[in-house]
């Protein structure tokens, strides 16, 4: 990933970016940082986020004019917070906690004329810089239009406090002053620079047009000379005192170190802000109001006040996704990661496992209001790592095995329909359905054979998916190659997938092909006649590939209607439905991850499930849920089972299942003597249904097992455990030494355990 | 190199052999780095056991330290 790049796809998150309270108060004060430590009774953390920002808190806390409180979320849906009652509260109460530190003496002098709420803040931002502030004002007193409170507002004393803090900071104060003509010239020229606050009596005097400053400079047109403060056609704002003596102190600043006074000034004052929250659901509490008013909040009112504070961010993608929530960050930080992972030349790259747990299934997208593209990020460096050798081989080998099986000789076929030498359509049922249902398989195809003319032919396989997801671009690019050809020497027909996955790629990437999902043809076609629909109303678990095929969806709903199926919608569904975790390989590559994003999808409603896609189906129903896929309706099992208690087929039976299709298909339909198994397979296999459970966990297949036990016996290599009796023996048929504790018993062999690893031990092939 | 043991008594003895295990340094790899490891053997044929708490614990952990370097 370039740099550039990076710095695109991080401004496109907008979860860093700043609450509107914040983005609309001129001196961005961390409202809701101050509001959650309120909440928490937390005083001093309180006082801190003031102090850290305001200048005098102990003045401005009393009467901040809080323009925050207008663009509070909460006045969307009712009252705003009350933040200048709370901030009164937390500096009535708290004593100062932060003190900022003042900056060695760097030189410069800076003249201050007036004493206002402008003056003193720009006084005091300089003196803390190192500069040498001098404040001349023609008062007695500081404080300006300040002095006009009520004493019960803002008492004198605390308006004393502030002469302290200048003095403090090594503020030179001169009252009395008399301001004329000449007055300017001499401060002029016995000083670098001058702030004039326009909340000063006799500025007129001075004879220099202080009316119209630069609005982001402030400055005149006196060289050197900048003004702000005082009142406006809007009347007299505290925290425009505050935020004209801030940015004329910069501007100063800026003049005294010779740099550009303009650069990069946009966000300072009130700014616009892209941060996205969610207030649907938020419930419109009533703004909590002071028994009594003069006195103001007491610590039980202020605490119930600040806890109205709704902490305003976006986490849209993460409050959804069991990926994001998982690795507990939003993409920004997560894109910085993967930046930085893709930089290491040496040393651990910790952010492989997050790279290739995400399910790459754009969810997160649909619902980022910038349409944050985190899928296609995950997915290019996977092949990027693919590609500089760093992926992580055990990431992905097993599902890519899975699929090598698919595509190879027990398990792939290509035919014209039997008695036929011509297709006007292919079926292709996927390999996650001839894996997961079979008989399903042979039935739908059977239908179509029966309905449609012209030919149906039958394509056994994989689309190649898992090798895309993995970043294997050129296994990818060689497998859609073949199959491409091989739909060729059929001639061309058009292609009915099952699958929505396998629908989605041809559709992206072999556009040469023809494809139509097999809903959208069974939705115009005859559907079967003993079609069963169960009397409870179910949920429909869109698979995350259709995503953005509204089309098809509909057709699914439409056929569920037809068979008279009630159902119950929810809201993470269509566009917004979850992934099971099988996309993006990310079952594979974090295990346990796989089973949360699983149970996160079938937790979405309590109805029974209904999905339409095999892998949505098994992997929900190996978290318990009673999930079953439409076509165990359209197409009901001769066994009259309950598709709803249809067990997970595991990765082995999945093996099983396609091998044994293909096997039932040639020689019952085309009269085709079926491939002959190696070996090894007449092994007959004893195994718990918990240890079967464990193994597909492992990634370990019962064919690896009978290689282990096939190998043991022959050769006798193995360990024997003379008390029970049991023997252990390994094998590495690649890349993978499996072990495995079994006993010969009269079923076959009792397997008792089974268990990996990569390393290599002596003897072994590399 | 050091080497590290994760010898401790084992029940399982080589059927072929008819032997006890024996604790004995061998060299396993992984990712082209080899590791000089203390592990219970065949005195005979030299069979190498790895039990399950060791492939499913320090060897995975390893193994996938050594898939992130």
């Amino acid at each position: 990933m370039e740099q550039q790049q990076l710095r695109k796809l991080e401004a496109t998150c907008i979860q860093e970016e700043s609450p509107q309270c914040s983005a609309a108060c001129p001196i961005h004060i961390d409202v809701r940082a101050f509001m959650a430590c309120l909440a928490g009774k937390d005083w001093r953390g309180a006082r801190r986020v003031l102090d850290r920002t305001m200048p005098f808190a102990d003045i401005v806390g009393r009467i901040c004019d809080e323009p925050c409180r207008q663009a509070c979320k909460r006045s969307e849906i009712g009252d705003p917070l009350a933040v200048h009652r709370l901030e009164r509260f937390c500096v009535t109460t708290q004593p100062m906690v932060l003190r900022s530190p003042r900056l060695p003496a760097k030189g410069g002098s800076v003249a201050v004329i007036g004493s206002g709420l402008a003056a003193m803040t720009a006084a005091l931002d300089l003196a803390r810089k190192g500069r040498t502030a001098v404040m001349l004002t023609s008062d007695e007193q500081i404080g300006g239009s300040l002095r006009q409170y009520a004493e019960e507002m803002l008492p004198a004393q605390v308006l004393a406090v502030g002469v302290e803090t200048l003095y403090s900071y090594g503020v030179i104060l001169h009252f009395g002053c008399s301001l004329n003509q000449e007055f300017l010239a001499t401060v002029r020229q016995d000083h670098d620079a001058v702030f004039l606050d326009r909340d000063c009596r006799g500025l007129a005097t001075l004879a220099v047009d202080c009316t119209q400053p630069d609005p982001v400079t402030l400055a005149i047109g006196l060289d050197g000379c900048f003004a702000g403060g005082g009142s406006t056609a809007n009347g007299f704002s505290v925290m425009k005192q505050v935020e004209d003596g801030r940015r004329a102190a910069l501007s100063i600043e800026r003049y005294l170190q010779k740099v550009s006074l303009t650069a990069q000034r946009e966000r300072e004052g009130v700014c616009p802000t892209r941060l996205f929250t969610q207030i649907a659901g938020i419930p419109p509490l009533s703004e909590v109001l002071p028994a009594d008013p003069a006195a103001g909040y007491t610590a039980r009112e202020a605490v119930a006040e600040a806890a109205r504070c709704i902490q305003c961010e976006c986490m849209e993608c993460v409050k959804q996704c069991a990926f994001l929530q998982e690795f507990n960050d939003y993409p920004k930080r997560l894109v910085r990661k993967i930046y930085n992972n893709e930089a290491i030349v040496q040393g651990t790259r910790t952010a492989n496992k997050m790279i290739n747990s995400c399910m790459l299934c754009g969810q997160c997208t649909v619902i980022c209001p910038h349409d944050f593209p985190l899928n296609t990020v995950c997915r290019t460096t996977r092949a990027n790592m693919v590609a500089s050798a760093t992926m992580p081989p055990s990431a992905h080998e097993f599902a890519l095995q899975d699929m090598e099986f698919s595509l190879g000789t027990f398990a792939a076929l290509a035919r014209h329909q039997p008695g036929r030498d011509s297709s006007r359509l292919l079926f292709f049922p996927g390999c996650q359905l001839a894996g997961s249902a079979p008989q399903t398989v042979e039935q739908t195809y059977l239908h179509l054979t029966r309905h449609l003319d012209g030919g149906v032919g039958l394509m056994l396989g994989c689309c190649g998916i898992p090798a895309h997801w993995s970043g294997r671009q050129e296994l990818f690019h060689r497998t859609m190659q073949t199959l491409v050809a091989e739909v060729g020497r059929l001639g061309d027909p058009l292609i009915v997938t099952a699958c929505s996955s396998c629908y989605t790629v041809f559709k992206e990437f072999a556009p040469q092909l023809t494809v139509q999902s097999l809903w959208q043809l069974l939705d115009k076609m005859e559907l079967p006649a003993n079609a069963a629909a169960p009397p409870q109303p179910m949920a429909i678990h869109d698979p995350c590939t259709v995503r953005h095929e509204p089309q098809i969806r509909a057709s699914v709903r439409n056929i569920i209607k037809k068979i008279g199926i009630s159902t119950e919608e929810h809201p993470y569904a269509g566009e917004l439905t979850d992934c099971c975790g099988y996309g993006g390989l990310m079952q594979f590559a974090n295990v346990p991850l796989g089973e949360k994003a699983a149970r996160a999808k079938a937790r979405r409603s309590e109805c029974d499930g209904l999905a339409y896609c095999a892998m949505c189906r098994d992997n929900m129903a190996a978290t318990g849920r009673r999930v079953a896929h439409l076509l165990d309706y359209l197409f009901p099992a001769a066994s009259r089972q309950d598709p709803l208690l249809r067990p997970n087929p595991g990765f082995s039976g999945r093996h099983e299942n396609r091998a044994r299709l293909k096997q039932h298909l040639l020689t019952t339909l085309w009269q085709e003597e079926p491939p002959m198994n190696p070996a090894h397979k007449e092994i007959k296999l004893v195994i718990a249904p918990q240890l079967m459970e464990l193994l597909d966990k492992r990634h370990i297949l019962e064919d690896d097992i009978r290689k282990v036990i096939g190998q043991a016996e022959q050769s006798g290599r193995r360990l024997v455990d003379p008390e029970n009796g049991h023997f252990l023996a390994s094998y590495r048929p690649v890349r993978v030494t499996y072990w495995v504790e079994y006993q010969p018993g009269r079923q076959g062999f009792i397997v008792h355990n089974a268990y990996s690893h990569r390393m290599i031990l002596p003897g072994e092939a590399k | 190199m050091s080497t590290f043991s994760f010898i401790s008594e084992t029940a399982w003895r080589c059927a072929s052999c008819n032997k006890e295990l024996h604790p004995r340094k061998v060299n396993v790899e992984y990712m082209g780095s080899v590791f000089n490891v203390e592990l219970m053997v065949c005195p005979v044929c030299g069979f190498v056991l790895i039990p399950e708490n060791l492939a499913l614990g320090k060897m995975l952990e390893v193994e996938q330290l050594l898939e992130d370097k």
